[in-house]
């Protein structure tokens, strides 16, 4: 246990020192003397935003479900709390029993972006764990990782002892007990690695060799051990209605970015929309059924008092029972004053059926993300909702009584003209004409609509894992086309940081030869980099420039079909030759139908809902 | 239907705020299923009100909260229900339903408060003592603060003399100090503890050693006549 005088002495001088205290309600505080295996579960960014991530309740009541296992949680600490940890010289703690995180047997961290590399290292660092998994001993904790980034693991390959590729929840249990088992027999760390290497999902970096061609292109990966296998097939739930779902979540005390019930409708999406990477890799679809939904939801809001309850999924609108699910929450809840909210709109008519039915009890912000200006772009990318759409959704909410309107957009998607773009600019305009276009006496509220643009980043995985990013410049100058475009400050038009964008593009498609960069960077005073605030570009490009790597190699550079990309080793159940012909299909402008109405045959093995579907 | 409540704030929980606090309560209410009135509107909201919200980071052993109930639930029940729903280090002490309907915060005035604090070189009792009378009896202690004035925020220089009732020390540990005072608190003038010791940390000369400060509330005081008693 850290010094507890020092921490408290630490805790009356930062911000929101509750970060730090943990005892929340429905925390589960362990005697670690009668532990067998200890795991610190951490999320690498502030607490609010770690807290409100779903996969951490479900892992966390989990493995804490098991009499010899604890989960206890640790995040990032905010810039003015490490600056006194360090001050103090305070190791890094969790927050339920306050032990040094280089005390437990595993540090598991959750990748949710690729921004969060540096505050991987900074939580290394600030537990005393040596940041390479070569330079770690029995005395340090595995270090291992899961999440969307570890489909493409390469770049913080070295940092991590195994990764954990897919669906968590079955496989974590799995390796506990089996090191459990190795630590009560003759203890020895690489017989564990080779063990737990035969596990379906798990990939073990130090067992596999890398060659690089001549042009700086990956040659061939080689498994050096032979219990390593050539392709890591990621892990699946089968069922979600007997999989465990947590029936409490941890409640904070300081508000959090989703301070509600989160209740997961299903996994996977069938929309097939070509820049999503979620929408690849979580296939195939998996729903829990309403009843189940039902029941969940009801012992969640009375073990948390919360008054919220969000339906979160990928595309929460296809759920199959929907309505019958709506409605039965709405009629239970309206006497508990407990509002249901669909955080994931589309913008169809069955859409704002749905929403007319929850907008009883409370109304909540308007959000439309039809992603490209055009339709021709919104056909490349497959996001498959037309301008009608929009029009029809938008006109309802004005109808409604709602006057603001967000939408979001990406620029530099493939294919991308400036006609494209400024189709931004057309459709928000549109939005603006059928806000006023109407008879004087309807017109309420003060009418804005904001347009925000993301860069595209393409992600490993999708048909898009080969194209070239744009360049800054050029995000920029379409940046500016579309700004330069709208004159009338009830149109606003904002976008990120195509800086970020960039290297974050790098370390998407990056190899294990980034990871110099990361430490680098790290040692430079880069952290917190998914907070554009914190970013520090100029350092990440003197990085570069340093350790001879070249950023434009990975972000932007157009890949050959039969080039060995970095995470080919991962079998994510999509076929590479399905992406190849949705690649090709998006470059002209073709639309691929949503898979519900036929299977079109992406790979998956035992699709489980071809049945009932087709 | 007017619910009083007393409960306490120790160890980290005083690191939570007093919105947080109000959020853990609701949540709390909800769970215990207790059937509380709440506001009308948009944006419904539970009827309980915190008597003088404490700072961050200053633990309490007794706090007051008025809740307003739709119908009279048993006491005993509801004590019960909520300590198995709140943390350890927030916990209901006992509960009353008060004889008339003045609200706990208008009854509130005054603040008994322990400090403690290591100083860096080693003193008595009395000249500790002598330090503090000297300070206390001063013509004035002037203090600067935050006053909202219309929109803005400026800085106004106040005499805070007359908010403070006693101050004294009660025990000394080799170089740990610990006071206790009296301060006032509520809607007709209210001094901040954290204001209380940062004025006394000035003009001392101790040598408190300032990351040690910690301030506890001991209780709250309704003033009757000349004498202070506690709300129930």
């Amino acid at each position: 246990m850290i010094n507890k005088d020092k921490l408290d002495r630490i805790l009356n001088k930062v911000e929101k020192p509750a970060r730090y205290i943990g005892m929340e309600q429905n925390s589960i505080i362990k005697d670690l003397n009668n532990i067998k295996v200890k795991f610190a579960f951490s999320f690498p960014d502030v607490y609010e935003v770690g807290m409100s991530h779903l996969g951490l309740h479900i892992l966390y009541n989990l493995i804490n479900a098991e009499k010899d296992f604890v989960c206890e949680r640790v995040f990032s600490p905010w810039i003015d709390m490490e600056e006194e940890m360090r001050k103090e010289n305070l190791p890094l703690f969790t927050l339920e029993n306050k032990e040094e995180v280089r005390n437990f047997d595993f540090l598991g961290f959750t990748l949710q972006y690729e921004m969060s590399y540096t505050n991987i290292l900074n939580i290394l660092d600030l537990s005393g764990i040596p940041f390479y998994s070569k330079d770690r001993s029995d005395e340090d904790p595995f270090v291992i990782a899961g999440g969307p980034c570890a489909y493409n693991p390469e770049p913080i390959a070295d940092f991590v002892d195994f990764f954990v590729i897919g669906e968590g929840e079955e496989i974590t249990l799995e390796i506990l007990r089996r090191y459990k088992e190795h630590k009560e027999g003759k203890w020895d760390r690489q017989a564990f690695l080779k063990d737990i290497a035969k596990l379906q999902g798990i990939y073990v970096p130090s067992f596999y060799k890398i060659d690089y061609n001549v042009d700086g292109t990956i040659r061939d990966m080689v498994p050096i051990v032979k219990e390593a296998p050539n392709k890591i097939k990621k892990c699946m739930i089968g069922d979600l209605d007997s999989m465990f779902a947590p029936e409490k979540m941890i409640v904070p005390y300081i508000e959090t970015i989703h301070d509600r019930v989160v209740l997961e409708l299903f996994r996977g999406c069938t929309r097939g929309c070509r820049f999503c990477q979620a929408g690849m890799i979580y296939r195939p679809i998996r729903e829990k059924s309403a009843d189940r939904l039902r029941e969940l939801a009801n012992k969640l809001i009375e073990n948390t008092g919360y008054e919220n309850v969000s339906l979160s999924s990928l595309s929460s609108c296809d759920y199959s029972q929907l309505q019958l699910l709506v409605s039965s929450l709405m009629e239970e809840f309206e006497e508990k004053k407990v509002g249901v909210s669909l955080p994931s709109l589309r913008l169809d008519s069955f859409s704002i059926d749905i929403l007319k039915e929850i907008e009883k009890v409370r109304k909540t912000g308007l959000t439309f993300a039809p992603e490209a200006g055009s339709q021709r772009l919104r056909d490349v990318i497959n996001k498959g909702v037309t301008e009608e759409d929009l029009i029809t959704a938008v006109s309802y909410a004005f109808k409604e009584g709602w006057s603001r309107i967000k939408l979001y957009f990406m620029i530099g998607l493939p294919t991308e003209t400036d006609e494209d773009v400024l189709g931004i600019k057309d459709l928000s305009y549109k939005v603006k004409g059928l806000f006023f276009n109407r008879p004087k006496e309807e017109i309420k509220g003060n009418f804005k609509v904001t347009a925000s643009a993301s860069c595209f980043v393409p992600k490993p995985f999708t048909p898009f894992q080969w194209v070239g990013q744009d360049s800054i410049d050029e995000f920029k100058r379409k940046a500016y086309l579309v700004k330069d475009s709208i004159k009338d400050n009830r149109v606003v038009f904002n976008y990120h940081d195509p800086e970020l964008s960039y290297t974050e593009a790098i370390f998407a498609r990056g190899d294990r030869r980034l990871s110099k960069a990361i430490v680098k960077a790290w040692e430079k005073g880069c952290k917190y980099d998914g907070w554009s605030e914190h970013f520090k570009f100029d350092l990440w490009m003197e990085t570069f420039q340093e350790e001879n790597i070249d950023g434009d190699f990975y972000a932007l550079r157009v890949r050959e079909l039969d080039e060995v990309l970095p995470w080919d080793f991962i079998d994510p159940g999509i076929s590479k030759k399905y992406l190849i012909k949705e690649y090709k299909k998006s470059i002209a402008a073709q639309i691929t139908d949503d898979c519900r109405l036929g299977c079109l045959g992406c790979g998956i093995k035992d699709c489980s809902m071809r049945g009932v579907f087709n | 239907m007017k619910l009083r409540v007393k409960f306490n704030k120790r160890n980290y929980l005083k690191y939570i705020s007093h919105l947080d606090l109000m959020r853990l309560f609701q949540r709390s209410l909800n769970m215990a299923k207790i059937p509380v009135e709440y506001s009308k509107g948009f944006n419904p909201q539970p009827k309980l009100s915190i008597a003088s919200p404490l700072s961050l980071g200053i633990a309490s052993e007794e706090e007051y909260m008025d809740l307003e109930l739709i119908e009279k639930i048993d006491l005993e029940n509801f004590k019960e229900d909520m300590n198995n729903i709140l943390p350890k280090d927030v916990q209901i002490i006992s509960c009353i339903y008060p004889e008339n309907n003045i609200s706990i915060a208008s009854m509130i005035s005054w603040g008994l408060y322990e400090v403690i604090f290591e100083i860096e070189s080693l003193k008595n009792k009395s000249e500790i003592n002598t330090s503090l009378n000297r300070w206390i009896n001063q013509d004035t202690i002037i203090i600067s603060r935050f006053r909202k004035k219309g929109r803005k925020k400026i800085l106004k220089d106040e005499d805070i003399k007359s908010l403070i009732k006693e101050l004294n020390i009660i025990d000394l540990d080799k170089k740990q100090v610990k006071l206790q005072a009296i301060l006032k608190v509520g809607e007709n003038g209210n001094l901040r503890p954290l204001d209380f010791v940062e004025a006394f940390y000035r003009d001392n000369d101790l040598t408190i050693i300032k990351d040690s400060i910690r301030i506890k509330r001991i209780g709250l005081f309704v003033e009757e006549g000349d004498t202070l008693h506690r709300p129930f």
